[in-house]
């Protein structure tokens, strides 16, 4: 139990670094956030008289201080542009997001898996020609040009799942799916490629090991062997790999929900930037990296409880 | 390249299309008789901002909220002023006096009845500047405003306003919220339209549903699902494939495409907006206006719209209204001439590739980043180097709007119908949105004396002459009008009243879906 | 070597020449003025002999702009991960080899720093700085610091531990002598393989990063750019995305495919890391 109350601590060391980055990141923008409130509207007297007001003027580890004591007792302020509180826009998004995030992982697992494993098997045959170039080749296209295809194939060429858009799954949790269908599978493709080389490469190094000979050695068929032996001793990297790439698929969100006009996190988090809606931008980061952190921390942890070998601190 | 092709494209269009938002172009067959019921689900060009009427300057929310409020008055396809909240009113021969009678058993959407009370309470709240109203300068000569019964309203000014009843009617200034609502319009807008505000999921969608007590009777469709959809090709894909039943704004490329498309109905009017090339007086060579009119000199302003628009527009020296009385149609864009030009820059001082400078764009407006590109290629070939800037609309309005830091920019207006909204506020050297630092004594006198002047074709001479003086000195390059266009599936009948008259908003009230 | 002279090596080594040689011949053999060249009467050409790979919707040759954009990928990848590198790898190295203190609040500061996206970090870093080229490559560069030091630290780690550095450090050598000699040279083969990964992901981050409009600005060619402009035209002129798309993946690919190689030879022992 040590062990979880020390990275517990080390999260909670890490949260404040993050807003602490964040929060000096945001501070560099040359760009008026009293701007943005007063639009064309602005001149000079009124945009200094809001600054004041806003407490712009303040010294930096003072602006700090307000922001992480609104942020601990619930009260993130008030976007600039959009006019509403901050959590609870990021509360609506945030669903959002994790449906095409949690999706594009299933997807690319269910596919990596299946590719990675006969990509060992059949090593250097055509199959594993095949598997490894359809990873290099997801690995070597940015995914907002799958997404392109993907909306010009799917969408417009066949008509199957809406283009763009989000729908709230508590409402029709069908069409939430359709609408999150698309966005995931770009967002999954990349990470997919990512984890068809991994699966192959552990694959490649259980087969590899001494029991496996054993198992073949017994007569065991080759089916038995692979999926019963030695995927199961593969498959745990492939899935700490796949969630500590929560982070990755965190900064696509950004580039995919745009382009599918999808309303989570990542579009929320652009317009925060275009439009420099600091509060809302130190917020969004912020929340971005905490999750991108917290699901590190739970992959690590559930690592440990499961094989406590790793457990090397 | 050659001009002559595009002259031949374009001067067809530029025919039909000046005749005016009043002639709108549909291929509507799908009228018969309106059904009622049905929800209309629109794909909006814009994100919706603050919904709070009085206090919203984005033209994206006045379309929107068009369909919720109702002014105390308003405009027909020839910006005459007409009654809506208010059933009559009159202004006192001397202009000091303006007396409106309201329109009786009116309600709005929380219940309570359209009373004085509100017109002085909503009036009131534009008119503080505590409020931070857009158009809080439209009461500044305002003395008085009195109640002296529930349906009667009298206003007493200071001194003769001439644009005073037209600006009421404009998106905003005259817009009746029940007594006290200020603080709820914010966040759930409350007025005596069509249509009842029921949400609004931000930057996703906003759901309005039928008002059964409209005082106009009550609109045909159920209600309206407004999703906001930013991206042209997303909104094309939503028509093309039944998702949405209508959107605005078609991707220029597309709209003759469209057109074509035996599923849908392709509305376009003219003009959404005009667009002008801006120079910062305050910063040299651009006081000169030799190097101005040699940059003026070197655009084809035909080509232009073909570049940029596809052809959908129009090329335009006056910014005006097209149909509106200051309109001023005898005034021609300069055209393109390399030699002329090149012989102002040398009398100015500038040798071949001497005059440098930088082009602020911003990507709000995707085809003023085209636009851009193909001026600076124009300058390049005149012997002027000028690179590029995108800015992100914030940072537009920042570097360019407020602290007037660039050198050469473009923007453009929607439907700035009021001359004296429009002519005051850009050109006048104090006018709020004189963002060129132009200072020209002749403009200020004139529209100043507007101001003053009751009698409308004498104020629309003083007009005419402002657009004179600002191409004569090239004080900016007015470029376009930009069509507007709307595409809708063919169950939606109803379009012909669907473009509000300020060529902005769409009004929803008398539009309906067949099954 | 062998390695190098398998089919995989072979392709990728020619793509990455061919990518190279391009990017640096393109600007001495491609005048400026042919990508910015506007026709609107041509625009939105299919490839043909007149247009070898289309037109653009202003009428601008791709050809000219893919080639002068392979120069600009170039140069923006090339020194973002240079950039990177002259942070990074001092700040892993000290890390990795004085340990203690230092090493505990850098390897913090490097965590922290770890626990943003890339992307997420280079589009506010390049949003904050204002878009253009110098700050994209600033952007990019600062966004994969933590990486490259995490990896220059590990291996610092590695070294350090090995005997004749231990022989090293009991004749008395310097710190300053043994980092020069012996932990950085030897570190420099996996810093390479990385190296040579990150450039391909430092031209797929300038490609998201002007496809989001905060990269480089227009009308300088650039592959991100070019898919931004060919999104409203797909339909009807796919050859605008294709030209570019293909041009990102094939280089890409080839850098991939270079670094897999490198790595079987140059240090089989390290993982891929993103």
């Amino acid at each position: 139990m040590s062990y979880l109350a020390r990275r517990a601590a080390l999260f909670a060391l890490t949260l404040l670094l993050i807003s602490v980055v964040t929060f000096a990141i945001t501070h560099v923008l040359p760009g008026d956030v009293a701007m943005m409130i007063m639009g064309t509207q602005s001149n000079p007297t009124a945009l200094a008289g809001l600054r004041e007001s806003l407490g712009l003027n303040d010294p930096l580890i003072v602006q700090y201080g307000r922001w992480i004591g609104g942020m601990l007792s619930g009260d993130w302020g008030v976007s600039l542009r959009y006019k509403e509180p901050i959590a609870a826009l990021i509360g609506q998004k945030v669903t959002a997001s994790a449906m095409i995030v949690v999706l594009s992982l299933l997807i690319a697992l269910a596919t990596a898996i299946p590719l990675g494993v006969v990509s060992a098997v059949y090593r250097d045959r055509w199959q594993d020609t095949a598997g490894s170039g359809i990873a290099l080749a997801g690995i070597s296209l940015p995914d907002f040009f799958w997404g392109i295809v993907l909306i010009l194939l799917i969408s417009r060429g066949l008509g199957w799942l809406p283009s763009s858009g989000y729908a709230s799954p508590t409402e029709d949790f069908w069409l939430a799916f359709r609408h999150a269908l698309l966005p995931a599978t770009a967002l999954g493709l990349s990470l997919m490629a990512h984890l068809t080389r991994m699966t192959r490469s552990a694959m490649l190094e259980v087969l590899g090991q001494d029991f496996i000979r054993v198992c073949r050695a017994k007569g065991l068929g080759r089916g038995a062997v692979v999926f019963r032996h030695a995927l199961r001793n593969a498959i745990s990297p492939v899935v700490t790999v796949a969630g500590l790439q929560l982070g990755y698929l965190f900064g696509s969100i950004i580039v995919i929900e745009s382009l599918f006009n999808y309303t989570g996190m990542g579009w929320l988090t652009y317009q925060a930037l275009l439009n420099r809606d600091v509060p809302l931008i130190q917020s969004s980061v912020f929340v971005i990296a905490a999750v991108v952190m917290l699901a590190n921390l739970v992959v690590d942890v559930l690592y440990t409880l499961i094989d406590p070998r790793v457990r090397l601190e | 390249m050659k001009r002559r092709e595009f002259l031949a494209s374009s001067s067809a269009l530029m025919g039909g299309a000046v005749l005016g938002p009043g002639l709108h172009s549909i291929a509507a067959h799908a009228a018969d008789q309106p059904v009622r019921g049905g929800t209309l689900i629109w794909g909006h060009s814009e994100t919706t901002q603050n919904l709070d009427m009085h206090k919203t300057g984005t033209a994206s929310t006045g379309r929107l909220l068009q369909n919720v409020h109702d002014a105390i008055v308003t405009v027909d396809d020839n910006f005459t002023v007409i009654p809506s909240l208010a059933e009559r009113f009159e202004e006192s021969p001397d202009g000091l006096t303006y007396t409106f009678h309201l329109r009786p058993g009116v309600k709005f959407h929380d219940g309570s009845a359209l009373t004085s009370a509100a017109v002085k309470y909503s009036f009131e709240r534009v008119k503080n500047p505590e409020t931070g109203a857009v158009n809080f300068e439209v009461f500044n000569d305002v003395a008085a405003i009195e109640t002296p019964d529930d349906l009667t309203v009298v206003i007493r000014m200071n001194q003769v306003n001439a644009p005073f009843l037209s600006r009421l009617a404009e998106n905003g200034a005259g817009v009746i919220i029940p007594d006290g609502s200020g603080d709820i319009q914010g966040t759930t807008p409350t007025g005596a339209g069509p249509f009842k505000f029921v949400r609004r999921e931000f930057g996703n969608e906003v759901e309005l549903v039928r008002f059964d007590d409209y005082w106009g009777g009550a609109p045909h469709l159920d209600g309206v699902l407004s999703r906001e959809v930013t991206e042209p090709t997303v909104r094309l894909t939503g028509i093309q494939t039944g998702e949405m039943h209508l959107i605005n704004d078609i991707p220029l490329d597309r709209v003759d495409a469209l057109k074509n498309d035996p599923d849908l109905q392709v509305l376009t009017w003219f003009p959404l907006s005009w667009a002008f090339l801006n120079f910062n007086h305050a910063v040299k060579p651009f006081d000169d206006p030799r190097v101005r009119k040699a940059l003026d000199l070197m655009v084809d302003k035909e080509t232009l719209v073909q570049g940029a628009l596809w052809g959908q527009g129009v090329v335009t020296a006056s910014p005006s209204f097209p149909t509106s009385p200051s309109y001023n149609d005898g005034l021609a864009p300069r055209a393109q001439d390399y030699d002329a030009a090149r012989e102002l820059l040398a009398e100015a001082g500038f040798g071949p590739n001497e005059l440098e400078f930088v082009f602020k764009t911003t990507t709000n407006y995707p085809w003023h980043v085209e636009a851009t590109q193909i001026l600076v290629e124009w300058f390049r070939q005149g012997g002027v180097k000028a690179s590029v800037q995108q800015l992100t609309w914030s940072d537009w309005l920042s570097q360019c709007w407020v602290d007037r830091d660039y050198q050469v920019t473009m923007m453009n207006f929607f439907t700035l119908w009021e001359p004296d909204f429009l002519y005051y506020s850009l050109w006048h050297s104090t006018g709020a949105f004189n963002y060129r630092n132009i200072k020209d004594a002749k403009i200020d006198e004139l529209t100043e004396a507007a101001r003053r002047v009751v009698d409308p074709i004498e104020r629309a001479e003083i007009y005419k002459a402002v657009q004179k003086r600002v191409q004569d000195e090239a004080l900016d390059v007015v470029l376009w009008f930009r069509n507007g266009t709307v595409a809708a599936r063919r169950n939606v009948g109803g379009l012909d009243a669907l473009v509000h008259p300020n060529g902005s908003n769409l009004q929803f009230k008398n539009v309906w879906l067949k099954s | 070597m062998r390695a190098i002279l398998s089919p995989k090596g072979i392709i990728g080594l020619s793509l990455v020449t061919v990518f190279t040689l391009v990017a640096i011949g393109a600007p001495f053999l491609v005048p400026e003025e042919l990508t910015t060249k506007i026709n609107v009467l041509v625009r939105l050409k299919p490839p043909s002999i007149e247009h070898p790979f289309g037109t653009d919707q202003l009428g601008r040759e791709l050809v000219w702009r893919v080639l002068l954009g392979a120069h600009t990928s170039l140069v923006i990848a090339v020194l973002a991960v240079a950039l990177s590198l002259v942070i990074g790898l001092p700040l892993g190295v000290v890390s990795g080899y004085f340990g203690g203190w230092t090493d505990h609040s850098l390897m913090r500061l490097v965590d922290t720093l770890l626990s943003f996206p890339v992307l997420l970090l280079a589009l506010t870093i390049s949003a904050v700085l204002g878009p253009n080229l110098p700050n994209t490559i600033l952007a990019i560069g600062i966004a994969f610091t933590p990486y490259l030091s995490r990896i220059v630290r590990g291996e610092t780690l590695r070294v350090a531990a090995l005997p004749y550095v231990e022989a090293a450090r009991s004749q008395g050598a310097s710190n300053w002598r043994i980092i020069r000699l012996h932990i950085v040279p030897n570190i420099m083969a996996p810093v390479i393989v990385q190296a040579t990964i990150s450039i391909a992901f430092a031209i797929l981050a300038e490609a998201a990063l002007s496809f989001l409009g905060l990269g480089t600005q227009p009308p300088t060619p650039s592959w991100g750019l070019m898919i931004q402009a060919s999104r409203d035209y797909l339909d009807v002129a796919a050859w605008t995305a294709l030209v570019p798309g293909i041009a990102v993946a094939a280089t890409v690919l080839g850098l991939n495919m270079l670094g897999d190689v490198l790595r079987d030879v140059l240090d089989p022992t390290i993982m891929t890391e993103r």
